[in-house]
């Protein structure tokens, strides 16, 4: 029995003080956050934060790939890679096949993957663009199956976009594209509303509960939310700039 | 391969804006060549777009010329953008692939420095590739895998990027995501 009382610990949930039925909560990651995080030597905030969060942190197995198996052989990241792997040995990240089958959770992605990559479709050659990857329809399938509370950490923009903005998907995309696009936002029906948050999110609790490790005053927080922007987070200085000012 | 015409018509351009020692014109070909990749969402594309850009950046530093090994690389180029183009006019497409990996491959036969250079402009122009998929609405994840190279490579490059900064890039309100995060941190 640990401090907080625990006897059961599932996947749905544990019993928590005083045999209280705690409902689990997951926050999943896509591999982004973890290397916009790394590289501005902010893993150890990642520690810290599951120190204090009520649930379980996740990866997937295409996004493990993605944050050790692959820089792992590449000796400019294998640091930052044998870093990951510790946390996951070490049991702040978890992987999904330990709450899910990694078969059960292929089926979800590839049933996503899709969906997604079917909403947009050139006018002219009726070509599908492909708009979403494995990693990012795994952390959305694990999400849709999981049957807990859960949140989705990523950076990408175009995925959060696909749920909390499809209408506007098309139209960014053709300004990218520079061609008339058709889009069948019907296929996107039958995905649950996704709450997603970024890794300037996470920075901006860990800075608010004063776990970064250095003073906390308002130019660590522009230097945190910068720092993750210039990392590959997809934040727009407008967001970085609202976000100092709900810290005041 | 997809696209097969418009390679063949961008190698055939190609070999002719090397001969004519035109590096500006070489880059502007490649960049519609990352177009039509992003469309097709073929790796094919994007190595000739990446061949292509990084012979022009090749070709602008004009002391690359004096050093050893530049014919060898020189006549590497010429030699297999006329082999490849004619290899996909005869629809040998595994046959063009070879031919245009010779050209990189010939930098491995350069010793010296030239050889070393040129190399980090390829690694260079993977990069800078990368960072114009992304841009034209490829998923990271995509572009690494379509490019060969790590996620990690590109953070630091789609860091720079302004698109994030556009309004319809904005899907939800800070106050709102922040809420989420702090819902979810209790």
């Amino acid at each position: 029995m640990d401090e907080e009382g625990e006897i059961i610990r599932g996947v749905r949930g544990r019993r928590g003080l005083f045999g209280r039925w705690v409902e689990m909560k997951y926050l999943i990651f896509d591999a982004g956050p973890i290397i916009s995080l790394t590289l501005n030597g902010m893993l150890p905030v990642i520690e810290k934060l599951k120190s204090v969060f009520d649930g379980e942190f996740i990866l997937t197995p295409t996004v493990k790939r993605e944050v050790v198996d692959r820089p792992m052989k590449i000796k400019k990241f294998k640091l930052e890679a044998l870093q990951v792997q510790d946390l996951i040995a070490r049991g702040v990240f978890k992987m999904s096949g330990d709450v899910l089958s990694n078969q059960k959770l292929d089926k979800e992605m590839k049933k996503i993957l899709k969906a997604a990559n079917g909403v947009l479709r050139t006018t002219e050659r009726k070509e599908k663009i492909s708009i979403i990857h494995d990693g990012e329809a795994e952390c959305l399938a694990f999400a849709n199956i999981c049957g807990c509370e859960n949140a989705i950490v990523i950076d990408e923009r175009t995925t959060r976009m696909l749920t909390e903005a499809p209408q506007n998907l098309e139209s960014m995309m053709e300004g990218k594209l520079h061609m008339p696009l058709d889009a069948t936002l019907s296929l996107l029906d039958g995905l649950k509303k996704f709450r997603f948050i970024r890794s300037a999110e996470l920075l901006y609790v860990a800075w608010k509960k004063d776990l970064i490790g250095v003073k906390k005053d308002k130019e660590l927080l522009d230097a945190l939310l910068y720092g993750v922007k210039f990392k590959g987070c997809a934040i727009s200085s407008v967001e970085i700039e609202e976000m100092k000012r709900l810290a005041s | 391969m997809k696209e097969v015409e418009n390679v063949l018509r961008i190698l055939r351009e190609a070999k002719k804006f090397v001969e004519e020692d035109k590096p500006n014109e070489l880059k502007s070909l490649s960049n519609q060549t990352v177009h039509a990749a992003t469309i097709a969402q073929d790796a094919d594309n994007v190595i000739v777009a990446v061949l292509i850009y990084s012979i022009g950046k090749v070709m602008e530093r004009d002391h690359y010329r004096t050093m050893d090994g530049w014919k060898d690389f020189y006549d590497a180029v010429i030699k297999n953008l006329e082999l490849a183009a004619v290899a996909l006019e005869k629809k040998s497409i595994d046959n063009a692939r070879i031919y245009l990996g010779r050209i990189r491959n010939s930098l491995n036969k350069i010793e010296g420095d030239l050889g070393v250079y040129v190399k980090d402009v390829f690694r260079k122009a993977e990069i800078n590739k990368a960072f114009k998929l992304h841009e034209h609405g490829l998923s990271t994840e995509k572009t690494a895998e379509m490019l060969g190279v790590s996620l990690w490579d590109l953070a630091s490059y789609i860091g720079q990027s302004h698109i994030g900064d556009s309004k319809v890039a904005i899907t939800m309100p800070a106050k709102d995501r922040v809420k989420i995060a702090e819902e979810m941190f209790g």
